[in-house]
């Protein structure tokens, strides 16, 4: 389980993410040339449709196996020499990671990007007993040193201006009057943790899946830290929800051929690394210790649950990129690990029903989130569901309540349904401005605060079918 | 709802115990608590393996040898796009001059390479004559002192000098196994990566890769195969800031593929 991020209502948080004008802009730019790249990838790949059906199945087919595959890959991870271990909840997978820090004596720790690591919020956990975490992806580098949260899943600092990324650096690096250079600062990014990778005695990771038959745990970069993570420190802890898990290097290849098209529209990122436990007997790089942390957080009880469908998700982003809820308020302001349409859903799975009250409303069901994802995983249905699940636990506020429930009875009761038209009619008379309501009074009023409603028509479709001779 | 606190929240001191651990039994018996709950699954399956992977690699393997020069051109084609530079020299024994000519472009000095029996190709006299420090990796476990002296050699090299297992087509991907004597940092560290091969590493697609993957782990692992294989997609990027793309930002800002048409060998 995790803690939100921020305490305000999504309401305040939306509202400050909307009146950042750089944000927005920013935001625009990004998830737009993600979509353009995307959508380029698959037209140059015919056979990218079946594959993405071949890749649902093959998420199903293991989930209904689960049990058999991870022992599988339980067993191969351990007869390649490494450890396996079982993390319950959060804060044992942090013990488990803090207790190999402190056994092995570490110091420092550097990481390769992994939503797993940033959802158990390793970094304090580790700084706490005094071992430095060190993020390694330039992106988690940069909001690392500016003390904030990702704000996209595979870009996690879009919200960030070069300018502010000198500014930053300039300070924090202790390097005065660095220019707004990308090339440049990109330079300075890798003489500071080249050396950091050279010295570090612990390297942590996750993992994009992990290949039972073979006990291989896969990692996708584009940067190479994944690699140095897993080559350079003495010691290799990767930490992976349990669902990433699939049978055979079979179904790799049916992965890899859709996950970077669908997160960045290359035909594969640049760096896949397969690990297959610690170092052998004459290599001369490689870690001594090869620990997998198995992940459960919230995802066991998934699996029979309205969430199952969630834990196929590949973590690729591309449903945040063609959201409009995250186009327009960006990762932040959904206030937990995850961002975007299947955040809000991994957000109910880490921490319940409760925590998403709001978000599950953050969504217009559009339905863009089915089409761009890799394995067509139904988000508009799960939210929908969460809807339900929120308003019958009574965790939706009394009011919400109360105007769903009315207007619920109002739309089975035919009688009903035409006097409301009717005094709807004469109620919104003093409200209508050019055909349109756009200011309601009081408790209404949150409603065309941000949108316009529709008047009731002056003559009803009723009232007109009843009048056709 | 109870929040489980962050340890830096914990009280320290020796009045905590050590968490309660979950066991593999216990985990995995709630996962079969859980499957045991689902209801109206639809069916499905995951993807068909081949039977007899080695088999059908060798058969693979002669179709694609009808049909390189096809396979090749798409290879540099995707490499290219991907920012690699392509080079084709018609035997082993021009390699070393094409590696000499990248080294003179990029006034690289020091250079890290795989051991002529991995390459396939011997480089060190022909580049050590033209005032080129080539370090071989060695084939046998080195003691710790020496280790210690390679780590940091590969780490300071300009050049490395890498083979490649296979180069796939489809995506202009080369893949590196690691073994002994053919370190994993060799194509990370330097800032110019260089992979030399011949017809034998091309393969057309992805699917073909899992074919490749499959037969590699159908059985035990030879001896000296090593932890970790690496598929190799250009060079090094990231576009974290403002989504300008930038090179190179901890592997390799370059990298190079030296095609031999003739084939590799030493003694052929």
């Amino acid at each position: 389980m995790t803690e939100p991020i921020v305490g305000t209502p999504l309401r305040q948080r939306a509202a400050q993410a909307l009146g950042d004008r750089f944000l927005h802009e920013a935001l625009d730019i990004a998830t737009t040339k993600f979509i353009t790249l995307r959508r380029e990838a698959f037209d140059d790949f015919p056979e990218g449709e079946r594959l993405r059906d071949r890749a649902r199945a093959i998420k199903e087919a293991t989930l209904q196996r689960l049990d058999e595959h991870l022992e599988t890959l339980v067993a191969n991870v351990e007869r390649l020499g490494g450890h396996v271990h079982f993390a319950t909840t959060a804060e044992e997978a942090r013990e488990v990671v803090l207790d190999i820090a402190r056994r092995t004596g570490a110091r420092m720790a550097v990481k390769s990007k992994s939503m797993a690591t940033e959802e158990i919020h390793l970094n304090d956990a580790l700084e706490a007993i005094g071992v430095t975490p060190v993020e390694t992806d330039l992106g988690e580098y940069i909001i690392q040193l500016a003390h904030e949260r990702p704000s996209h899943i595979i870009a996690p600092a879009i919200h960030k201006t070069k300018g502010q990324v000198a500014e930053l650096f300039s300070r924090e690096l202790k390097r005065p009057g660095l220019p707004a250079d990308p090339e440049v600062l990109t330079k300075i990014a890798r003489e500071e943790l080249r050396e950091k990778f050279l010295t570090a005695d612990l390297g942590i990771t996750g993992a994009n899946f992990a290949v039972a038959e073979t006990g291989t745990v896969v990692l996708v970069t584009n940067e190479g830290n994944g690699r140095m993570a897993t080559s350079l420190p003495r010691v290799h802890v990767a930490v992976m929800g349990v669902e990433k898990v699939i049978p055979s290097m079979t179904d790799l290849a049916v992965f890899l051929a859709i996950l970077a098209k669908s997160a960045t529209g290359q035909k594969l990122s640049v760096y896949t690394t397969l690990v297959q436990g610690p170092r052998r007997p004459g290599e001369l790089e490689g870690p001594e210790e090869f620990h997998l942390v198995l992940l459960d957080n919230g995802r066991i009880a998934q699996i029979a649950g309205t969430l199952r469908e969630s834990l196929y998700c590949l973590r690729c982003g591309a449903c945040l990129n063609v959201c409009p809820v995250y186009r327009q308020i960006g990762g932040h302001a959904y206030g937990y690990t995850y961002p975007g349409p299947i955040g809000i859903l991994l957000t109910a799975m880490l921490n319940g029903p409760g925590s998403v009250k709001e978000l599950a409303h953050a969504s217009s069901l559009c339905g863009a989130c089915v089409d761009a994802c890799p394995v067509r995983i139904d988000i508009p249905r799960m939210l929908i569901e969460l809807r339900r699940q929120v308003d019958e636990e009574h965790i939706a506020p009394w009011t919400e309540r109360v105007v769903f429930k009315t207007f619920a009875r109002v739309l089975v009761h035919p009688a009903l349904y035409r006097l409301g038209a009717r005094i709807g009619r004469v109620l919104q008379r003093p409200f209508i401005r050019e055909g349109r309501i756009r200011a309601l009074p009081s408790f209404f009023g949150q409603w065309t605060k941000t949108r316009d409603l529709p008047p009731v028509a002056a003559r009803t479709f009723q009232e007109r079918w009843r009048d056709i001779p | 709802m109870t929040f489980h606190r962050l340890a830096s929240d914990a009280p320290a001191g020796p009045a905590l115990g050590p968490t309660a651990r979950t066991t593999k039994a216990e985990f995995l018996a709630r996962i079969r608590g859980e499957m045991a709950k689902t209801r109206g699954l639809f069916p499905a399956s995951t993807a068909e393996r081949p039977a007899e992977p080695r088999q059908r690699l060798e058969l693979l393997r002669r179709e694609l040898s009808e049909r390189w020069p096809q396979t090749l051109a798409r290879f540099r084609a995707e490499f290219e796009r991907v920012a690699g530079v392509f080079h084709r020299v018609p035997t082993a024994a021009d390699v070393p001059a094409a590696l000499e000519r990248i080294c003179r472009e990029r006034d690289a000095r020091r250079l890290v390479a795989w051991p002529a029996e991995d390459l396939r190709v011997a480089i060190a006299p022909a580049l050590g004559a033209a005032g080129i420090t080539v370090e071989s990796m060695p084939r046998a476990v080195p003691p710790e002192a020496e280790r210690r002296r390679l780590r940091a050699l590969i780490a300071e090299a300009d050049l490395g000098v890498t083979g490649a297992d296979l180069a796939i087509a489809e995506t202009g991907t080369l893949v590196l196994v690691s073994a002994v004597g053919r370190p994993r940092s060799t194509s990370l560290l330097p800032p110019c990566h260089v992979a030399v091969f011949d017809r034998t590493a091309l393969v057309e697609s992805l699917e073909q890769l899992g074919l490749v993957l499959e037969a590699w782990h159908d059985g035990p692992a030879p001896p000296e195969r090593g932890a970790v294989i690496n598929f190799i997609t250009g060079p090094s990027r990231t576009a974290d800031i403002e989504l300008t793309l930038t090179r190179g930002v901890h592997g390799p800002k370059e990298i190079h593929a030296i095609f031999v048409d003739g084939g590799l060998g030493l003694h052929g």
